[in-house]
């Protein structure tokens, strides 16, 4: 920089300027946007834990973390794309297309299971693309191309299998129990899905916030063309998100379909809401441009353990979708109060 | 003649049947700060997206130090040492100063099958690059854009054209909204970025501002050039805008 007369007045500015009150680490810890989800789930688990004397209990969590892992995983490659400022509809049914495709090709002895494991995985991969293909180059917004995704792989599954499961107990192979073989400590029954979906979250979350990658899919969703006009392949990065978002689908309805023994081609009906539910209670803004993996995990545990709890306490199973549905509008709500306080402040 | 640093030569642009620059000559030269003035439709903004890898021309060539290039996409043109300042602001507001200054050339590190952003040197460069901007507050790097000013914005936007030391800096309406104090801050930095080597052209609705600035002034006229050597010493803010309104012909 070339030297000047404003640098003399800039030197003295500064000597001025006090500096800025830093916050300390409790207020940063309140700020996150992660707090609000922590604290429900801390106050659910409270409550459950009072009114219900088994809902603590070794078989109820042990209960719980079987399941969980399998939404979790949807969530967190939900969570990339969403930040990205897309979302899938289609999850639900690559959920429960992709075991139908595997279990089939197995069944009818076209080819061992571990092949016809990555074919399943290949068709996800297809579809993601496709997915993001009609988004990036179309111009078709996700809704319309998901919605559309999610019918023909739906549809794709009934067709093949006229409606009926498929089963999946003949096979106890190194894949099976790689993918979701359990086993104890002491009394509690660990399904190998749990550490799948750790391995995932920590792996998605370096990704997202420690990588190129990752400043890249939040430009991507916080300013596309911003991002576009400094050299950011927005679409390819987006495209790469759909088929992550696809194969982590499909690898959960797989997993789920060892752990039950049955590839139902229904399956999966209805999860791309709760997931996405998941995702935003989370803190991802479901406009994209910030997300968080930590935010998502807590947003399953608060989601699942609501499922789970209400029965524990006597509460038809029901009335779930009310629970869930005001936990949605509460998050919201406390977002968006904490946004604009943030912005009232600055 | 100073030395041609960019020449634009026979630029026609059409947007379906609408011929919106036609036969465009425009060359800048190492060292300069051209103003790039015309009424609104005149195809200024056209031309400097051509040149920024925005919009593709129709037909003509472009030369970058005497070499014919292809600027098919934003990328090319930032390849080329073209950096463009647009009036709606190219940041990204959620996320931080230092991760703004370095998208899309973040600095990595870690073996290369798994490398990752090195956060430590992309805050120190931006807290750096602040100061000498000119930014006396103490913001922290990791600042989101969204909780800065449109002045302290602007000046982000302008940090990161110098660092990556571009030849050649497009500031396309950077005065806009900014308050009086801040817009002699981005003066001043058109001056400095010309003194340290780059050439800048200047976009500005207020022709004050451009001849504050400026080493010599372009007008287009509905897809045209009508002047394209204009002194702002040797002329007045009054002449100029009767050749841009095409009262006055130079």
């Amino acid at each position: 920089m070339v030297a000047n007369p404003s640098q003399a007045k800039f030197d003295k500015a500064k000597r001025d300027s006090a500096p800025i009150d830093s916050p300390s680490t409790l207020q940063r810890f309140i700020g996150r946007r992660e707090f609000g989800p922590l604290v429900l789930l801390i106050v659910e688990i409270v409550v459950f834990s009072v009114l219900s004397t088994t809902f603590m209990s070794t078989g109820n969590i042990s209960n719980l973390l079987a399941f969980t892992p399998e939404m979790g995983m949807m969530a967190l490659g939900m969570t990339m794309l969403i930040t990205s400022g897309e979302f899938d509809l289609s999850v639900g049914s690559v959920f429960g297309l992709a075991p139908i495709i595997m279990w089939t090709l197995f069944n009818q002895e076209v080819m061992p299971l571990e092949l016809a494991f990555f074919v399943a995985l290949g068709f996800a991969v297809l579809i993601g693309f496709f997915n993001g293909w009609f988004v990036t180059k179309l111009k078709i917004p996700s809704f319309l191309v998901t919605l559309g995704m999610m019918m023909v792989a739906r549809g794709t599954a009934l067709y093949i299998t006229d409606g009926f499961p498929q089963r999946t107990w003949r096979a106890e192979t190194a894949l099976t129990e790689i993918i979701v073989g359990d086993f104890y400590i002491g009394d509690f029954r660990v399904y190998a899905s749990l550490l799948w979906f750790i391995l995932f979250a920590v792996v998605l979350g370096f990704l997202l916030t420690q990588s190129r990658f990752g400043n890249w899919i939040q430009a991507a969703g916080g300013n596309s063309s911003a991002a576009h006009a400094r050299g950011v392949r927005v679409n390819r990065t987006k495209i790469m998100l759909f088929i992550l978002t696809a194969v982590m689908a499909a690898y959960a309805g797989i997993t789920s379909s060892i752990r039950v023994s049955a590839a139902n081609p229904n399956s999966g009906t209805g999860y791309e809401l709760e997931v996405i539910a998941m995702v935003v209670i989370g803190g991802t803004a479901l406009m994209g441009g910030y997300g968080t993996i930590i935010g998502t995990i807590l947003g399953v545990f608060i989601l699942r353990m609501m499922r789970n709890g209400i029965v524990m306490i006597g509460i038809p199973g029901l009335a779930y979708n009310i629970f869930i549905g005001a936990i949605i509008l509460g998050m919201m709500a406390l977002h968006s109060w904490l946004e604009r306080r943030h912005h009232s402040g600055t | 003649m100073a030395t041609e640093l960019v020449r634009m030569e026979n630029i026609n642009k059409f947007f379906g049947r609408v011929q919106a620059l036609e036969n465009v000559n425009f060359t800048v030269y190492e060292n300069e700060i051209v103003g790039l003035l015309g009424d609104n439709g005149a195809g200024k903004s056209t031309l400097i997206k051509i040149l920024s890898g925005a919009v593709l021309q129709s037909s003509g060539k472009i030369y970058i130090h005497g070499k014919e290039v292809d600027i098919d996409n934003t990328t090319d043109a930032i390849n080329h040492g073209i950096e463009t300042i647009y009036q709606d602001s190219a940041l990204v507001t959620q996320l931080s100063i230092a991760r703004n200054l370095f998208l899309g050339r973040e600095p990595l590190k870690g073996p290369s099958f798994l490398q990752w952003m090195d956060q430590d040197k992309m805050n120190v460069e931006a807290s750096r690059l602040m100061r000498e901007v000119g930014i006396t507050k103490n913001i922290p790097p990791t600042t989101p854009i969204s909780a800065l000013s449109g002045g302290e914005r602007q000046a982000v936007a302008i940090a990161r054209a110098m660092f990556f030391d571009s030849d050649l800096i497009i500031l396309d309406e950077p005065t806009n909204n900014l308050g009086v104090e801040e817009t002699q801050g981005v003066l001043r930095f058109v001056r400095s970025a010309r003194d340290s080597g780059h050439s800048c052209i200047f976009i500005a609705h207020n022709i004050h501002h451009v001849f504050e600035v400026v080493d010599r002034i372009v007008v287009l006229r509905r897809g045209e050039v009508v002047a394209d050597d204009i002194d702002p010493k040797q002329t007045t803010v009054h002449e100029v805008e009767e050749v841009i309104t095409g009262m006055r012909v130079m």
